[in-house]
């Protein structure tokens, strides 16, 4: 047996007696003659002891008072007490015991009684011990789990970085069809921007196009899948389900381009021609980790993507081009005016569009 | 009973035979003793009943674990008085010359038990 005990008695006597005992056990022991100086010592260094027997009856503060005093006090109150008593004082022993003390022995001291209530207590204690270590090792891992949560959503959308902590993300991100609304949208404009403009202005110009940007595709709840300088690509219905997945895209464009106008407005006044566009298509996607080993993106692949891209490759200056698909799905919701049918790069037939003019 | 021997007896063999230990022990209690007697006496001069107490519980707990029943009784008989705030009887010297006696016999028979022992 190891551990150290705290022996709680006035009568020096009987302390020599116990700790004689205790250290025939094995043990070590540390003395205190009233509960006030056995309370100074406990405080003093909570995790030096294992143990405290404790004298029922002691002038001054007793073993009632004590125990009361230790069960008070979170960093003592796992210690397991052990009270020592006479055979006359069973009553105080009864209540110590629903306050929460863990055993009794009565005086004269029987070894083997001693022996085996000594045992059980240190088994409770080192149980308790295990215990509290696995809560810090649970509670490390769960800050490091919300910390690498925070830090993910600042490089992923916030409903992906949700997705890998869930309980079914494995499953969604190893991979799953859905349908989808995608939205493309660029810059007209930003390439002869980038040719002629200093890296500074540059910079400065995209991060007031992002921050714009940003904001819409967090109050719309859209996934952010890429930016690439003036690109951006979202989608929605995915990761999260939403119903109203393709009114929320048309939404978020016509917001964005709302807002748009007065930083082109600011931007023009600088020399710079910069117009929004955007493409809207909505279908079947297939969704999940793409990548490889090392770095891995949460994409969405399929034709709608392709679409809403070349959609966005198509609008001029403030367009906002609708796929067919999507506009039968929300037209109550939108105003649009038809754009005929469109030629897409890669598509073998036209494509019909429509240009939204106002969402409500 | 003035000296309850098998008490001695039962604490050298709860220490394994260690019989210079139980020798040790019951030399303590004496000079512990004294002082817990000279406490009670002062105390008691001072009329302060709460000091009283202690030394007096002290005593009582000690003596029964070193067998000596009728000190233990004396004792407890000053502790409760103490606790009660009841003085007079104990001032009035009844008790505490029953205890002084009490403390006189077991002394005694203590110290004839240890000069057996180490004779």
């Amino acid at each position: 047996m190891s551990g150290t005990a705290l022996v709680v008695d006035d009568s020096v006597v009987n302390r020599r007696v116990l700790v004689r005992h205790l250290e025939g056990l094995g043990l070590a022991t540390l003395e205190a003659e009233h509960g006030a100086q056995a309370l100074d010592l406990l405080h003093a260094a909570p995790d030096r002891f294992d143990l405290v027997l404790l004298d029922v009856e002691m002038p001054e503060l007793d073993g009632y008072e004590t125990l009361a005093a230790m069960k008070a006090d979170a960093a003592i109150r796992h210690l397991p007490v052990i009270m020592v008593s006479g055979v006359e004082e069973l009553d105080s022993v009864v209540r110590c015991i629903e306050l929460g003390a863990t055993d009794y022995l009565t005086k004269p001291i029987t070894p083997r009684i001693l022996e085996a209530r000594v045992n059980a207590s240190l088994a409770a204690k080192h149980l308790h011990d295990l215990e509290v270590a696995h809560l810090e090792r649970l509670q490390a891992l769960t800050s490091t789990i919300e910390r690498q949560k925070t830090e993910l959503s600042r490089f992923l959308s916030p409903q992906v970085a949700t997705l890998i902590s869930s309980d079914d993300g494995e499953e969604l991100l190893a991979g799953h069809r859905r349908l989808i609304t995608v939205v493309f949208c660029d810059l007209r404009g930003f390439t002869s921007f980038a040719e002629g403009a200093d890296p500074e202005e540059l910079l400065g110009v995209l991060g007031e196009y992002h921050r714009l940007l940003g904001e819409a595709i967090i109050e719309h709840g859209g996934t952010l899948e890429h930016f690439a300088g003036d690109g951006v690509m979202v989608f929605f219905n995915d990761p999260v389900l939403q119903d109203d997945h393709v009114a929320r895209a048309v939404r978020m464009a016509v917001a964005i381009r709302e807002r748009f106008a007065p930083l082109a407005a600011g931007w023009r006044k600088r020399g710079y021609e910069l117009g929004f566009g955007a493409g809207i298509a909505t279908g079947y996607a297939t969704l999940g980790r793409i990548g490889f080993e090392g770095r891995h993106d949460y994409g969405a692949i399929g034709n709608v993507v392709i679409m809403a891209s070349r959609l966005s490759s198509k609008a001029e200056a403030n367009q906002i081009l609708l796929s067919q698909r999507a506009h039968a799905m929300v037209e109550d919701l939108v105003e649009v005016e038809p754009v005929g049918e469109l030629t897409l790069k890669g598509m073998s037939r036209p494509v019909p569009a429509s240009n939204v003019v106002s969402a409500s | 009973m003035v000296l309850d021997v098998s008490v001695l007896e039962e604490l050298a063999d709860a220490v394994g035979g260690d019989r210079p230990f139980v020798v040790d022990l019951v030399e303590t209690f004496i000079a512990d003793g004294e002082q817990q007697l000279t406490e009670i006496a002062t105390a008691l001069a001072a009329g302060d009943a709460a000091a009283v107490v202690r030394p007096a519980h002290t005593l009582k707990s000690s003596s029964a674990t070193v067998g000596a029943p009728a000190l233990a009784a004396a004792a407890r008989a000053i502790e409760l008085a103490g606790r009660a705030g009841n003085l007079e009887a104990v001032a009035g010297d009844a008790e505490m010359r029953v205890l002084r006696e009490t403390w006189d016999d077991a002394t005694r028979e203590l110290r004839a038990w240890v000069a057996g022992e180490t004779a």
